[in-house]
């Protein structure tokens, strides 16, 4: 799966969060998803969680930590992937 | 230097599940899942929790910049009703925690620390977000402005570059830390 692949899927996944429509509109990958997005913290949990379901990955603490942004989400997700 | 964070009870339970699988095994410790099965109402307790570490988060990271995501690196230990202590490292912060039927509110303080704290927190209208953080902008502004005998136009919040938001006066050298909290249809700040 390439950059823009796993973009469209993680937009598919936050969209439910997202409290900021514009940053939304714009979401790249360099998209932090609390600044920009507007997610609340407690929903990140939640994007953490969909992404496991939908990659079939666990994601553990030491990645989780950096889930901080749409460019880490995608680091961590293809790095996952590639383990399996 | 202290740190706050609330959570809309209405909104909580509108917005996040957190009986959801790997919910709280995410967020907490083993201790802290104790204290949320033994809780009289634990969906209040995972909330009273939830504003604890990130009231003490916001003082962290102000302290040693950087940000990370990981709630189980902040221990809540519970020391009454309405107090307790949350530990990251070897830093430990004190705090107080107000619940009400409608909000969950955590100001946290470095231990030992007993800071001269302008404090309020309120209800904000329902308006689109970008709205509402102007309202508790100016509505903090007017505070300090009040009770600091200031010109209210004078000064600003200005967040850094690691997003943490600061009061200044313009022009002149006046950089105070203050925290600000907003969920749902309430919000609260401190400023120190």
């Amino acid at each position: 799966m390439n950059t823009e692949e796993l973009i469209e899927k993680l937009k598919v996944i936050v969209k439910p969060y997202v409290k900021d429509e514009e940053g939304f509109k714009n979401m790249t990958e360099n998209s932090d998803f609390l600044n920009d997005l507007k997610i609340n913290s407690a929903n990140l949990v939640d994007v953490i969680l969909d992404i496991e379901t939908e990659f079939d990955i666990i994601i553990d603490n030491e990645s989780m930590e950096k889930m901080l942004n749409v460019k880490a989400a995608i680091d961590i997700i293809t790095a996952k992937l590639n383990e399996k | 230097m202290t740190g706050n964070d609330i959570v809309d009870i209405a909104t909580a339970a509108a917005e996040s599940n957190w009986e959801r699988k790997g919910f709280l095994d995410k967020i907490f410790t083993q201790q802290e899942q104790q204290y949320i099965h033994h809780a009289a109402i634990p969906g209040q307790m995972v909330w009273r929790l939830w504003s604890m570490k990130e009231s003490a988060y916001k003082i962290y990271t102000r302290q040693y910049g950087g940000r990370f995501f990981l709630p189980q690196k902040l221990k809540c230990k519970l020391l009454s009703e309405t107090t307790g202590q949350v530990t990251i490292h070897n830093n430990i912060y004190q705090t107080t925690t107000k619940s009400t039927k409608d909000y969950i509110y955590s100001i946290a303080r470095l231990a030992g620390e007993q800071p001269d704290l302008l404090n309020d927190c309120f209800g904000i209208p329902q308006q689109v977000y970008a709205d509402q953080q102007n309202f508790i902008y100016k509505k903090l502004v007017a505070s300090y402005a009040m009770i600091k005998d200031e010109d209210k136009d004078n000064l600003i919040i200005l967040k850094d570059k690691n997003n943490i938001p600061f009061l200044y006066r313009k022009k002149q050298n006046l950089k105070i830390p203050v925290s600000i909290t907003h969920h749902g249809n309430y919000a609260a700040f401190t400023i120190n």
